[in-house]
């Protein structure tokens, strides 16, 4: 008898002295190999190289910040390839008019369609550890403090077969030429539009695997660097995941009469109630999450409370005269600080009641009304003693993060004035030889002038106040030098206490600083 | 009007059945035949579908949406209405037709062109008095560039995975609407859901896509598949 060449090694034999191979794993190899998804996969990949790898490497290597990129970025990218391929090969069996054909084999309908959506979640889920190994490679060898976060990644990786069963239940049910478009464009729709129904942080919607985090802080530099990551959402999102892949999945290949054994089909039964109950329980689960005071969502079923401890880290510090330290997340900016801050820090050093160190502090976060998120510096500018100045860097503040470059500028726009008016005591009812010192310091620290017109000389800030609306946005046009706050007396006074030799204007602080602060020294006082 | 160049067989009317309860005069042959082509290319499944993206559309823009949603959404429906008329390019019967059939590539030049108009004016009546973001002038647009390019994925991979090229066209033109806020901006014109309405470049990009696309479905016809033949 002769077979066909190949076919030998298709046969499960013992007799010959070959290995056994099950036949689930060779349904499973024959699947992996007529499988639409690797022809979609380049495409996929290509997708999440153009928008979401290349958007990812140009943010700061913090851990928390490109992850969270990464799950909304590569979710959207792999969703609508992986529906629409479990889309198609669900219909394949009726595309080809060979369902009848296929009922006379010994594997019941259940086995044929599992294998098949297995092979499209496990080309999925390849492609997406892929993905997802190149984001991790990438930022281990620029972060500076940390560790990968991996609730995310899983996060990934589950929605895959989630969006596979959605897809593949589709092609089951209609299959049709059209049934994959339908699906990959409705997958894309409920996956991006959907966002747009996330009101505040207590949202059902949350659940979506799209929403890496709470949806109106996004990917904050401040979350995650002083507080632990929380899982909290992260692990509804797998239950609500998990819930719905085994019902679509239970419910397209086992609930059909034709499907196999009675006791097959009330196993499917039982396994899909079980799954819609589990995605149920996960949606209102999300949907009783708020945001805390660290930038992320806490769900009270879900929560551990030893997630609230602060991180442990020793700072890196610079070495200017009074030392300027950062959390070693954001080393990278060290020296940007370090040339801002410098100057400024090198004409207080050592006056009483100047700040022995300048130290990055945390941020707090409050839910605003609808989709506001007020962040704000946690606890006052100063405190302690000898007193430390808290530091808030632009990046922990939202929005587009800074290059180094940038970071200069903006700190020496709005932190060496308020440095410097938290040690002469400049401020909101500050007098006016307060605010010509002040005025003066900056002069002599050599910041540009319109820094000072900026009218951040202006105040301390109290604690509690929303650093939104004190520090300068990158966005906010800087007052020019001719638009200055100050009078004319108080400036004249200032350039006159400039051009004294440093030493001489040191001492004088040390002597005189404590009656400036009480405002008990008038202009016509100032050397 | 000949209509042999659909090479049906001659006595088509013959093997109809009859029967004295049948006293309607039945049409020509050509139309008849030129109705199995539409069927056989599920062209009426095609008008629901695009029927069921305007109303989807106009429902949709009842509802109130932010900035990054408004100018979305049209793109979604359109690329939907795209991928269904670059369904209609698969052939179930492949090599037999091609053999059979003399002037086949009229047929499917003309029912690409119809469906792109009927998909562009469904959902352009569909935005019509409503806050259409783009207008008419960015539906058509958009429409005929993504039609196009489906054309072009059907000739290249075949029409059974040519919604692939829409659909992931329409990551790309979601992504570049974004840009517009949070840049750097996609400009390239090759990106045409990005660009405004009046803009040039991009429409010439988008026309130039539908045209590559609609000639090659022409000559080529979509690349077979065996075994697909929903």
């Amino acid at each position: 008898m002769i077979a066909p060449p190949g076919l030998r090694a298709w046969q499960p034999s013992g007799s010959a002295g070959r290995w056994f191979v099950p036949a689930a794993a060779r349904l499973m190899r024959l699947e992996l190999r007529h499988n639409a998804m690797p022809c979609l996969l380049p495409l996929a990949i290509a997708l999440f190289g153009v928008l979401t790898y290349r958007k990812t490497l140009a943010m700061p290597p913090l851990w928390y910040v490109r992850v969270d990129d990464t799950q909304s970025g590569l979710v959207l990218d792999f969703a609508t390839s992986v529906a629409g391929a479990a889309a198609w090969m669900g219909s394949r069996e009726a595309r080809r008019r060979v369902t009848d054909l296929l009922e006379t084999v010994a594997r019941p309908r259940f086995t044929r369609l599992l294998a098949s959506w297995a092979a499209t979640s496990c080309w999925a889920v390849a492609g997406c550890v892929l993905c997802l190994a190149a984001v991790y490679w990438a930022t281990s060898l620029r972060a500076s403090w940390g560790g990968p976060l991996w609730w995310p990644a899983a996060v990934v990786v589950a929605s895959m077969p989630a969006f596979a069963a959605l897809g593949f239940g589709a092609g089951v049910l209609v299959p049709s030429r059209f049934t994959a478009p339908v699906v990959t464009i409705a997958t894309f729709f409920v996956v991006a539009l959907s966002t747009e129904l996330i009101v505040g942080s207590q949202s059902y919607w949350q659940v979506s695997p799209v929403v890496s985090a709470a949806w109106d802080v996004g990917a904050d530099p401040g979350v995650a660097t002083f507080y632990p990551y929380l899982p909290d959402l992260s692990i509804a999102q797998l239950m609500f995941l998990a819930g719905l892949t085994v019902a679509v999945v239970a419910a397209a290949t086992g609930l059909p009469r034709v499907s196999g054994s009675r006791r097959l089909r009330v196993a499917a039964a039982v396994a899909s109630t079980a799954g819609l109950l589990t995605a149920g329980t996960a949606v209102d689960l999300a949907g009783t999450g708020t945001l805390n005071a660290h930038g992320m969502i806490v769900i009270p079923a879900l929560h551990d409370a030893a997630d609230d401890r602060p991180l442990q880290f020793t700072p890196v510090c610079s070495r200017t005269a009074i030392p300027v330290c950062l959390n070693p997340a954001y080393a990278v900016y060290l020296p940007a600080a370090a040339s801002a801050l410098g100057p400024v820090l090198s004409e207080i050093a050592g006056l009483p009641g100047a700040p022995v160190r300048v130290i990055q502090s945390g941020t707090t976060y409050q839910q605003g009304p609808a989709n506001e998120v007020l962040i704000s510096l946690a606890g006052p500018v100063v405190s302690g003693r000898p007193p430390v100045y808290r530091l808030l860097l632009p990046d922990q503040l939202g929005g587009l993060q800074l290059s180094p470059g940038q970071l200069t500028g903006v700190l020496r726009a709005g932190t060496d004035p308020s440095v410097i008016a938290s040690v002469v005591g400049d401020g909101p009812g500050a007098s006016a030889a307060q605010r010509a010192v002040a005025a003066a310091l900056l002069l002599a620290a050599r910041e540009p002038y319109r820094a000072l017109a900026a009218g951040t000389v202006s105040g301390v800030l109290a604690p509690g106040t929303p650093v939104r609306q004190s520090v300068p946005s990158r966005g906010r046009r800087v007052a020019g030098a001719g638009q200055g706050l100050i009078p004319a007396p108080v400036f004249a006074a200032a350039l006159r206490f400039t051009a004294l030799p440093a030493s001489a204007r040191h001492a004088w602080l040390v002597r005189n600083l404590a009656a400036l602060r009480a405002g008990r020294i008038t202009l016509a006082r100032l050397p | 009007m000949s209509y042999d160049w659909l090479a049906g067989p001659r006595g088509v009317a013959a093997i109809r059945p009859s029967g004295p309860r049948l006293r309607t005069r039945p049409a020509p042959a050509g139309t008849r035949l030129a109705w199995l082509y539409l069927v056989s290319r599920r062209v009426p499944a095609a008008a629901a579908v695009i029927a069921g993206c305007a109303a989807g559309l106009r429902i949709a823009l009842i509802a109130h949406w932010d900035t990054y949603g408004a100018l979305q959404l049209p793109l979604v429906f359109e690329t939907l209405a795209a991928a269904a008329v670059t369904a209609c390019s698969a052939s179930p019967f492949g090599e037999p037709e091609r053999v059979a059939v003399r002037r086949l590539p009229w047929l499917r030049l003309a029912t690409a062109l119809a469906l792109t108009a009927v998909a562009a004016g469904a959902l352009a009546t569909a935005g019509a008095g409503a806050q259409l973001s783009g207008g008419t002038l960015d539906v058509l647009r958009n429409v005929l560039g993504i039609v196009g390019l489906g054309l072009l994925c059907a000739a290249g991979v075949g029409a059974s995975l040519a919604w692939a090229g829409p659909t992931t066209y329409l990551i790309v033109g979601v992504y570049a609407l974004y840009t517009q806020w949070h840049g750097p901006a996609l400009t390239t014109p090759w990106v045409w859901p990005a660009r405004p309405p009046h803009d040039v470049g991009a429409a010439l990009c988008a026309g130039l896509v539908f045209v590559t696309g609609t000639v090659v479905v022409t000559v080529r016809g979509a690349r077979d598949r065996s075994g697909d033949r929903d």
